[in-house]
């Protein structure tokens, strides 16, 4: 079985950085997290998050323009990469296989 | 008012702006803006500033804190670590060097370091009083002990400047009894109940206020209190000292070590005359005053003349027998008291400090020392750095070609030397931890080993540890970067080396120097110690035991002497007041001529069997006899007394105290020293105490039993000890044999021996490190130049001669500057002695010297030897 060198809130991180396509940054992020799943999460969590995944190499970024919202200060756009997709796609695929491996038996004796 | 006029707090953005790294700087400080904004429009501006703030905090993350490559200086970090890299590149390459460089240095900060420690724990005496700088010991005169008892309370009353006053006496050791157990305890004083105004105390149990006021109380320290009642309450429960019951009021936390002095207990005094009033002229106590906050010690000292004049003039001129108080003046009387600062009693004033035992000048040798060893260990350091610039002028050559600036140079050189002094600093902790048990006997102190790691002393070392980098690093920093790189290239740097080898030379021999200059006093002190020890004292030291405690048996004392004399290994006996070795009183006599002359006499007090039992000579006249009564008011004389009497014959003539109380002249001793024989022998008198231990009046004085004994000495004490056991069950037994008490005095010198001892190894042995590095690099560079000498002929003797010559000549030099110096410090050294060594002795000056040179010639010696019977091929072949 291989290992996915990712941790669960970076996996959160890199499926909203997905989802939010061309408009991820730090709040987005966090306020997307917020939003989709309810974790209450600091932003500086949000951004060494971020950080470790673009070293990681699932995560590219590059420097927007500045905008009045934040007082002149440019945003930093974070995109997945092929990798961070394929890491994903591989999350997923295993996942799946083990659930599809759950018998009948069990998930009748554990009440689902 | 739109949301984006508002602002998070300050202190927050600039606390994000310090810390954080500047590359990820905007972007953070973008998205806590951001927040920020939304949280003041949906939140309140509050909740937005709050939460600004904690994210901030939430951002002080390792990943986003600036790291050294953030500074601006990002060049000058980057040259630093190959600096160091170099530096520690140079060092392995040539480990033979680095080896005797960093364990010279480190033996030199390790005395350093301890020295160090010893300094400061010398100048922090005191100083944990509150309002030490207000505390004054009022001495009798310039620098006496003790005043008069009313001397405080009056001074009180009459001096708005003196804030408060309070007496001591002490130290005492007495005999404790808690229930049944006994225990002897010493460094215990008496005080009046203002003393916690003046000392600092922290009670532990009970209060300040009051502890002190009734007769018969005592203020234990912890410790003790801990030992007496084992960490029971102490508070209120009766003790007996010395048969006395008394009652602890209080107990305080132990007082620092560093204190000048260390009590165990303080007892309140008892309510009588002599301490409620006393009188002017009987000088009992130690007084301490405060003065208040404005007042100066210059404005107390004006006013103590007219002070003197009113209180203690009237009683002073009874006894002396002026007519009035002004006679007295013109006739030279003097009499005053100084206020002397608490904070110099331990250093400046030891006689008055009660038992601390410091002394400036042992600040001073001590110093001196520390200095000498650490110049040596930096003469090393320099002359090795140097001597290897041939090895290094290529580099530098290279370094400059490249484009290095000469102060790039200085600080790579810098780096290096800074780098090994920090390597032989924590070697020096080491060594210094190992060296502490000496050093603590040394300087009788005990320092502890935590002590060498607390912070501050850590700060001294590193403090020490960079001035030596700087100073021995500086020039060979300066002469390797000074090279020309053309030449240097070529490998013609030494060319200029000329003066760089006569200085190196000169270190050397400056080295040698101070190595001879602390063998020569070693062997001084030591010799002059011999000396006082091998002196005819006049009298029978040996075979003398002197038993103490005496004065507990009170009118047992006379038993104990005659079933003592029945013991067949104890030849006589005597009870005395005092026993020579130990301080003796002086009393004032006048004699009974026209024009009466006084002079205070060393008196002491002894039955008749004093002079038998201390084999003392007599000269003239007849002993005491102890069947004679009247014989208490006949007193006998020493030969110093006689010469200063001056008279043909003193025998029957008289000696007065005043008021009729004469005593006539029997006899005259031959000179004894009753003391250390750094003084001389002064004007002496015996007088007569009967058997039973009373003197003249009916005073008490059997203090001490003096027994001649024979034999073995154990058996002879033990069945002493079973006699005084009988006697008196519950006091300790204590003795000393006399000699031991007479060698006992000079243990500062012996101290100071030992000081110079072990400085002077530690001098020869650092310095012989040194020696030892140079000459193998010497003869590395002369290999070739032997080997050309040995082909052409020349025998391994005589090349051998010739490394050993140049090396001789240095330690001449050495001696020359050494020998004269150490002659005038040598001097003033004896200059305290009344008996001193002959320093005409040339052995004195010669032995050291020419032990240095066999040492210096040992260490190049061997080297030149082999390298001399090396085989002149292998040097020649090359090239």
């Amino acid at each position: 079985m291989t290992r996915t060198n990712i941790g669960e809130f970076e996996e959160v991180v890199l499926l909203i950085v997905a989802i939010l396509h061309e408009n991820a940054y730090g709040v987005s992020v966090m306020e997307e997290i917020e939003n989709q799943t309810g974790r209450k999460i600091n932003i500086s969590a949000v951004h060494s998050a971020l950080d470790r995944l673009e070293s990681k190499g699932f995560l590219k970024s590059e420097v927007g323009g500045a905008t009045a919202e934040r007082g002149g200060r440019r945003k930093r756009f974070f995109r997945i990469t092929v990798a961070g997709q394929r890491t994903l796609d591989a999350i997923r695929e295993q996942r799946n296989r083990l659930h599809d491996q759950i018998p009948n038996l069990g998930l009748k004796y554990v009440g689902i | 008012m739109s949301v984006f006029k508002q602002e998070p707090p300050q202190w927050a953005l600039r606390l994000l702006r310090f810390y954080c790294k500047p590359r990820a700087l905007e972007i953070i400080e973008g998205d806590a803006y951001e927040l920020f904004y939304k949280r003041a429009a949906t939140e309140g501006l509050k909740a937005a500033r709050r939460k600004f703030s904690w994210d901030v905090f939430r951002f002080f993350r390792f990943r986003y804190i600036k790291g050294l490559e953030d500074f601006n200086s990002l060049n000058n970090i980057a040259m630093f670590k190959n600096y160091l890299k170099i530096s520690i590149r140079s060092l392995l390459k040539q480990k033979f060097y680095s080896f005797i460089n960093i364990s010279g240095l480190a033996l030199g900060l390790a005395a350093c370091l301890l020295i160090v420690l010893y300094i400061s724990h010398e100048l922090s005496y005191d100083k944990y009083h509150k309002d030490i700088d207000r505390v004054y010991r009022v001495a009798n005169g310039q620098s006496g002990n003790w005043t008069p008892a009313r001397l405080g309370a009056q001074m009180k009353a009459d001096f708005p400047e003196v804030e408060e006053v309070a007496r001591i006496n002490g130290p005492f050791s007495q005999t404790f009894k808690v229930g049944d157990k006994i225990f002897k305890e010493e460094r215990g004083f008496s005080a009046d109940s203002t003393f916690h105004k003046i000392f600092t105390m922290e009670f532990v149990e009970g209060r300040a206020e009051g502890a002190l006021n009734k007769p018969n109380t005592i203020v234990l320290t912890q410790s003790l209190a801990n030992k007496f009642f084992d960490y029971g309450q102490a508070l209120g429960q009766i003790i007996y000292i010395d048969g006395e019951a008394t009652m602890v009021t209080g107990v305080v936390a132990d007082p620092p070590k560093n204190t000048h002095f260390y009590y165990n207990y303080v007892l309140s005094y008892p309510h009588d005359f002599w301490v409620t009033v006393g009188n002017w002229t009987g000088n009992a106590f130690f007084t301490y005053a405060k003065l208040t906050e404005q007042a100066t010690p210059e404005q107390v000292h004006a006013k103590i003349p007219d002070f003197v004049r009113e209180h203690v003039g009237p009683a002073l001129i009874k006894y002396s027998g002026h007519a009035t108080y002004d006679d007295f003046l013109a006739a030279g009387g003097k009499k005053s008291f100084t206020f002397i600062p608490m904070k110099d009693l331990h250093l400046h004033y030891p006689h008055l400090a009660l038992g601390s035992s410091g002394s400036i000048d042992n600040v001073y040798i001590f110093s001196a020392v520390a200095l000498f060893i650490l110049l040596i260990a930096c003469i090393n350091f320099m002359n090795l750095s140097t001597a290897r610039s041939a090895m290094r002028s290529k580099e530098v050559g290279m370094r400059k070609v490249l484009g290095s600036l000469r102060g790039q140079l200085v600080g790579q050189f810098m780096t290096e030397s800074v780098l090994v002094c920090l390597l032989s600093s924590v070697l020096a902790l080491l060594i210094a931890s190992l060296g502490l048990d000496g050093f603590n006997q040394l300087a009788n102190r005990d320092f502890e080993h935590a002590q060498l790691f607390e912070v501050a002393t850590l700060a001294k070392l590193f403090a020490l540890m960079i001035v030596v980098g700087l100073m021995a690093g500086s020039y060979p920093a300066l002469v390797l970067s000074s090279f020309q790189p053309i030449k240097a290239l070529k490998g013609e740097a030494q060319a200029r080396g000329k003066g760089g080898v006569l200085l190196r030379k000169g270190l050397v021999a400056f080295q040698f120097a101070i190595s001879i200059f602390l063998m020569v006093s070693t062997v001084v002190v030591f010799s002059q110690l011999q000396f006082l020890k091998k002196q005819d004292l006049g009298f029978d030291a040996e075979q003398v035991l002197v038993v103490k405690n005496v004065s507990r048996l009170g009118e047992k004392a006379q038993v104990m002497t005659q079933r003592l004399e029945q013991v067949p290994t104890v030849q006589s006996v005597s009870l005395s007041s005092q026993y020579p070795s130990e301080w003796i009183s002086d009393w004032g006599y006048q004699t009974l001529e026209d024009n009466p002359r006084s002079y205070s006499f060393i008196n002491m007090f002894a039955t008749a069997g004093f002079l038998e039992t201390m084999n003392i000579e007599l000269l003239k006249g007849r002993n005491f006899n102890r069947q004679l009564v009247s014989d208490t008011s006949n007193i006998l004389i020493n030969e110093a007394a006689a010469r200063w009497l001056g008279w043909e014959d003193p025998i029957g003539k008289k000696l007065s105290r005043g008021n009729g109380e004469d005593y006539t002249i029997i006899g005259v001793m031959k000179d004894f020293n009753f003391n250390s024989l750094k003084r001389g022998i002064s004007p002496f008198v015996l007088r007569l105490m009967t058997d039973d231990g009373h003197a003249e009046g009916g005073w008490y004085a059997g203090n001490y039993l003096a027994l001649k004994v024979s034999g073995n000495f154990q058996e002879t004490v033990s069945s002493v000890e079973d006699i005084w056991k009988e006697t008196i069950a519950d006091e300790p037994f204590e003795y000393v044999f006399l000699d031991d008490s007479f060698n006992a005095l000079y243990e500062e010198e012996e101290r100071f021996g030992q000081l110079f001892t072990a400085s002077s190894g530690l001098a020869i042995a650092i310095a012989c490190l040194g020696l030892f590095a140079l000459a193998a690099f010497t003869l590395q560079r002369r290999f070739k130049e032997i080997a050309v000498r040995k082909v052409l002929g020349a025998s391994v003797k005589s090349l051998t001669l010739m490394v050993i010559r140049n090396f001789t000549f240095l330690v001449f030099i050495g001696a020359v500057i050494a020998i004269p110096t150490a002659y005038l410090v040598m001097k003033g050294w004896l200059a305290d002695f009344a008996y001193q060594m002959n320093l005409n002795n040339p052995l004195i000056w010669l032995l050291p010297a020419l032990f240095v040179a066999v040492i210096a010639w040992l260490t190049v010696g061997f080297q030149s030897v082999k390298t001399a019977m090396s085989n002149p091929v292998k040097a020649l072949r090359s090239e």
